[in-house]
């Protein structure tokens, strides 16, 4: 059996008498897309958080690759292989596409601490900066401040910096939320090519670009998991749909 | 090989960036010879001040203007590289270059302890806790007795083998060469990868934890760098006085050097030096000019001086290299002076 990238066991965090995350286990599979769904204050973002480091369970293990990583901080774990998107788009503002990307390059190379090297004018990080802005086709935009783009180019420039390292696994919190129908389709694409290449934990509310590309799907309610499973599964799974889908019906 | 031609990029990169800085640098050099013809030999010292003052603000803005690390306690470490000095001497240690070497190890050492205690906590927090130590270290100067407590104690010009100090230009050019050095050393660092991470730290410290690096390194790196060129600034600053006091680490020192870098402008090589040299010659001259008109108000030369700096800061964000920028910007595109900022 192939071994997960990220498994987690029996993981429990509370906010006072608020039970966020409560005895949760799941898995996500090499190269498979899967998304995260369930109502909102369902958890979701926390569980997110603790995937990520940024909260610590109150019990429970975080393993990824087969190696525990609950104790990690965010930047230990950034380099065990996770990638991150955000709710809210987390770029450099005041920087262009392109130092966006060489900043992402540099720390990937591990030389952001060269006293004596150049950055922005180093024609390595340069090609490797391009080759980061590729992936998500903003090459074109390259010389353009981070704080002049639009809404749905910020999107893919957060998801280009996510996907520098090559990471065994992607976090994405909402990547459509706020974006137009032409942005969603183009993110929806662009995700849809990462298939088989990094394992996806995608957090997302617009259920059909969920049903579309997932692969599987984990159902959380109250900080739990109601239900897991393929598509299908999870579309005739009836304490899903009285729990989450009914109120859509 | 590559070495060398990274330094070279690196050195092109700087100097495109910071013309007006090497500009200024090359003012002072030359404004001795000015002095001289004009017979003013007293705004040699005027300059020496704004040299000094200068190089600790240029200091202060690589936490502050580069890394936006709003530190209020930097005085203490002009403050300490002065007393390298005195005590120093007081031992019987006179060798500037020992000073110099003492001034940054003690001011490095006390920028990591403090660096690494303050940058736990950011924001307001992070300001008053540079501040509660700038101020501990205030009295704990005031109170060596030893060291002339409240009074302080007088300095000998530190011997610099064969610069002797007690010649003013030598100590002029003594002052020039390091604060160029200085600079040179700033350019490079703000245009390195470290220097280039610490503004992404500034502009989004999660995006930079998201791409696996730990921010709080690069900040703790930078406020050291910083308090050791506070501290070499302390060292002159000593010499030039020959004088050392509590007074030169008093906390309205670091809110005069944060003053300076808003009034020149933020994260600019220029800004802090140009900003020193507005505000002292504002210094000199708003009392003598204030004195004329209403000779009881010639103290309180800040009553025209703050409203000069609020409007400074309203009408140019970037401080006064920012406005210098914007209007060569729109001479050069008269059309698209207000896309331009």
């Amino acid at each position: 059996m192939t071994q997960p990238v990220l498994n987690l066991q029996k993981l429990n965090k509370s906010f006072g008498a608020l039970k966020a995350t409560s005895d949760l286990s799941m898995t996500v599979m090499p190269g498979e897309i899967h998304a995260l769904i369930g109502p909102n204050g369902a958890g979701k973002t926390t569980l997110i958080q603790q995937i990520y480091g940024a909260l610590k369970p109150d019990s429970g293990q975080v393993s990824l690759n087969g190696s525990e990583i609950t104790k990690l901080s965010v930047p230990d774990r950034v380099k065990a292989g996770i990638g991150r998107s955000f709710q809210i788009s987390n770029v450099l503002m005041d920087f262009t596409v392109m130092e966006n990307g060489i900043i992402a390059e540099q720390a990937r190379l591990g030389q952001s601490f060269g006293f004596l090297q150049p950055a922005f004018s180093d024609a390595v990080l340069i090609e490797g900066a391009k080759t980061i802005l590729q992936r998500v086709g903003l090459e074109k935009r390259a010389e353009q401040r981070v704080g002049d783009l639009a809404h749905g180019e910020r999107r893919m420039l957060e998801l280009a910096l996510a996907l520098a390292a090559s990471p065994s696994l992607l976090l994405l919190d909402e990547p459509m939320a706020g974006a137009g129908p032409e942005d969603s389709q183009r993110m929806a694409e662009i995700i849809e090519g990462l298939r088989g290449k990094v394992a996806i934990l995608l957090i997302e509310h617009d259920m059909d670009a969920v049903f579309r590309l997932a692969d599987r799907l984990t159902v959380m309610v109250e900080g739990a998991v109601i239900a897991a499973g393929t598509v299908a599964e999870i579309s005739a799974n009836e304490a899903v749909k009285l729990a989450y889908l009914g109120g859509e019906e | 090989m590559s070495g060398l031609s990274h330094f070279l990029i690196l050195a092109s990169d700087g100097m495109k960036a910071n013309r007006l800085f090497w500009l200024l640098i090359a003012g002072f050099a030359l404004f001795p010879i000015f002095t001289h013809f004009a017979d003013l030999p007293f705004w040699n010292d005027v300059a020496m001040r704004i040299m000094l003052l200068g190089m600790a603000a240029m200091g202060l803005n690589l936490v502050l203007g580069y890394g936006g690390m709003v530190s209020f306690g930097h005085a203490a470490f002009i403050g300490i590289g002065a007393y390298c000095v005195g005590i120093g001497e007081f031992y019987g240690l006179t060798n500037g270059w020992a000073h110099i070497l003492l001034g940054i190890i003690v001011c490095g050492l006390m920028g990591l302890v403090i660096g690494y205690l303050a940058l736990r906590t950011s924001g307001i927090y992070f300001i008053m806790i540079t501040l509660a130590f700038a101020q501990m270290l205030f009295f704990l100067f005031v109170s060596l007795e030893q060291f002339g407590g409240d009074d302080g104690m007088s300095i000998d010009r530190a011997e610099f083998g064969f610069i002797d100090l007690y010649n003013p230009l030598r100590l002029y050019f003594l002052i020039w060469v390091i604060l160029a050095l200085v600079g040179l050393g700033l350019m490079f660092i703000v245009h390195s990868r470290f220097g280039v991470t610490l503004r992404a730290i500034k502009s989004n410290e999660s995006r930079i934890e998201a791409m696996g690096l730990e921010p709080l390194q690069f900040k703790i790196t930078g406020y050291v760098v910083s308090a050791v060129i506070c501290g070499l600034a302390g060292v002159l600053f000593a010499n030039w006085q020959e004088y050392v006091s509590p007074d030169i680490m008093h906390w309205t020192r670091s809110g005069e050097l944060m003053i300076i870098i808003i009034l020149g402008g933020l994260g600019t090589l220029a800004g802090p030096l140009l900003g020193a040299i507005v505000f002292l010659l504002l210094e000199e001259s708003l009392p003598i000019m204030l004195g004329t008109v209403a000779p009881a108000y010639a103290e309180n030369w800040m009553i025209i001086f703050g409203p000069l700096l609020i409007m400074v800061v309203m009408f140019g964000r970037g401080g006064l290299v920012g406005l210098l920028a914007a209007q060569r910007q729109s001479k050069n595109n008269p059309k698209r002076d207000k896309a331009g900022q």
